[in-house]
């Protein structure tokens, strides 16, 4: 499934929510999230890709495609989610690098680093197909 | 005469009083428009002003005696004053910092306002005003001094690109200070559609609902990412300080008018990181004559903000009332005497 379409954010919900590790690190938090995957044109991606994901207590909730009112937006080139994905770059060192943007209580999102970590790796088990000139990179 | 007292949370009483008599180096003016500020508004919920005063401090009138030592004012000036008296002597005020005053009367704060038909005041805070400029545009002067005193406190630079959250009386005035300063692009958040509307007309970029657009997103779409260089927060609900935050670029200002009396969550580590400075700003000082002119010259305009006018009798209910209402469209509501001349 292509990142980002919504069988990828429906497969995101119930991989998540079927993860007890995850429900047990992100249980009594109440967040939600904007995903912005910005354009690349050069490498072929044309236009930014929004996410949203409301976790309650643990537990997905809702998921969608665009821009509304969250907790937290994470922004960064589309390239750069990629090498999340792939495992290539952590997402804590992203944070720290800058190379992904959090616009929110930071806070509370770096004391909980655990439960983000574990969700990347839940998302690391989604075969997911890229667009542009990272399709050589699909996760299979 | 008439007055409008302070005389605790919730309570605002009108009553009539004697009509005060100047002293030698006051004036007596007639009060033709008094308008209701936030502080007011935060004053009435919260009960902070001294009680058994006359409140008001946005006013408007004509001098009608003058006390014997006073020179160089006339009855009939038409004048507009100061919001507050500093000592002129203690180390902030030597420092030029009148506003931190260790001794600071406050205009209907400390000392008997404008909020009644008479108001005796001593001439040093008093200003006359242009000939082009009604008491009802003159009584918006101390808010837009307020804001042109915010301005000149903000690290706000010729080229900037600066957000507003919140589009009341102050938010509408620090949008169009912000143009006059230079900036390339002013944003505004604002949840009612009326306010969001009158931005535009009055300079606004592009305006969001906090409450429907993700302002990250937004905002950050047509700034490369970078988002406002400085953001003024105007508006006195919470959630607006750490959104405030969130918002402002990294290395931005964050400059707060408005005037919060919940605690605010504050993530203090995004400012750290992200090397963000926040500043306050508080009351003006010496920025009236500025505030006049730029009324005179139509550089800034304040008829759009006065929703209406009501009588001294009806200030409770038709003003501090209606302005605490959530989904009040009313901006600035002015309590107009008899006698007013529009």
């Amino acid at each position: 499934m292509k990142l980002g379409d919504k069988e990828y954010l429906q497969e995101v919900l119930k991989r998540s929510n079927a993860d007890q590790a995850y429900r047990e690190l992100a249980k009594g938090q109440f967040e939600s999230y904007t995903l912005v995957l910005e354009a690349v044109p050069d490498k072929g991606i044309n236009e930014n890709i929004v996410l949203g994901f409301d976790c309650q207590d643990g537990e997905f909730i809702e998921v969608w495609e665009g821009s509304r009112p969250t907790m937290f937006t994470l922004t960064a080139p589309y390239g750069t989610w990629v090498d999340i994905l792939r495992g290539k770059l952590g997402a804590t060192k992203a944070i720290t690098m800058r190379k992904l943007n959090v616009q929110g209580p930071i806070l509370q999102l770096l004391k909980g680093a655990n439960r983000v970590l574990r969700w990347v790796e839940i998302l690391q088990t989604i075969p997911t197909e890229f667009e542009g000139d990272f399709a050589q990179y699909n996760l299979s | 005469m008439q007055a409008a007292f302070f005389e605790g949370a919730g309570q605002i009483i009108v009553k009539e009083v004697p009509t005060p008599q100047p002293s030698e180096s006051e004036v007596l003016v007639r009060v033709h428009y008094c308008g209701i500020c936030g502080s007011d508004l935060e004053a009435y919920q919260s009960g902070f002003y001294e009680h058994g005063m006359i409140i008001g401090h946005e006013f408007a009138g004509e001098i009608i005696a003058l006390g014997e030592a006073v020179h160089g004012w006339s009855v009939g000036d038409k004048v507009t004053a100061e919001d507050s008296l500093p000592c002129g002597n203690c180390w902030f005020c030597k420092q030029g910092r009148q506003v931190l005053c260790r001794n600071l009367s406050i205009t209907g704060v400390t000392f008997n306002g404008g909020m009644a038909e008479y108001v005796s005041l001593p001439v040093d805070i008093l200003h006359r005003l242009p000939e082009n400029v009604t008491t009802r545009q003159a009584a918006l002067a101390e808010p837009l001094a307020v804001c042109l005193h915010g301005i000149r406190r903000s690290s706000l630079k010729v080229g900037d690109i600066v957000l507003v959250l919140g589009s009341g009386t102050m938010g509408l005035l620090m949008l169009q200070c912000a143009v006059l300063a230079g900036v390339r692009s002013v944003f505004v958040s604002e949840v009612n559609p009326v306010r969001a509307s009158l931005t535009r007309e009055l300079g606004a970029k592009a305006v969001f609902n906090p409450l429907e657009d993700n302002l990250v997103v937004e905002i950050n779409a047509l700034t490369d990412g970078l988002g406002p260089d400085v953001v003024y927060v105007c508006t006195s609900n919470s959630s607006a300080y750490q959104d405030a935050l969130n918002l402002v670029r990294a290395g931005g200002q964050v400059f707060v008018l408005g005037l919060c009396v919940e605690p605010v969550p504050t993530d203090f580590l995004s400012l750290v990181m992200g090397e963000i400075d926040i500043q306050g700003g508080y009351l003006e000082h010496g920025e009236i004559p500025a505030a006049l002119d730029y009324i005179a010259q139509k550089q800034v305009r304040v008829e759009p903000l006065i929703s209406r006018e009501i009588r001294l009798d009806e200030v409770v209910k038709y003003g501090f009332k209606e302005l605490l209402k959530p989904d009040t469209e009313a901006i600035k509501i002015l309590v107009s005497f008899e006698g007013g001349t529009p």
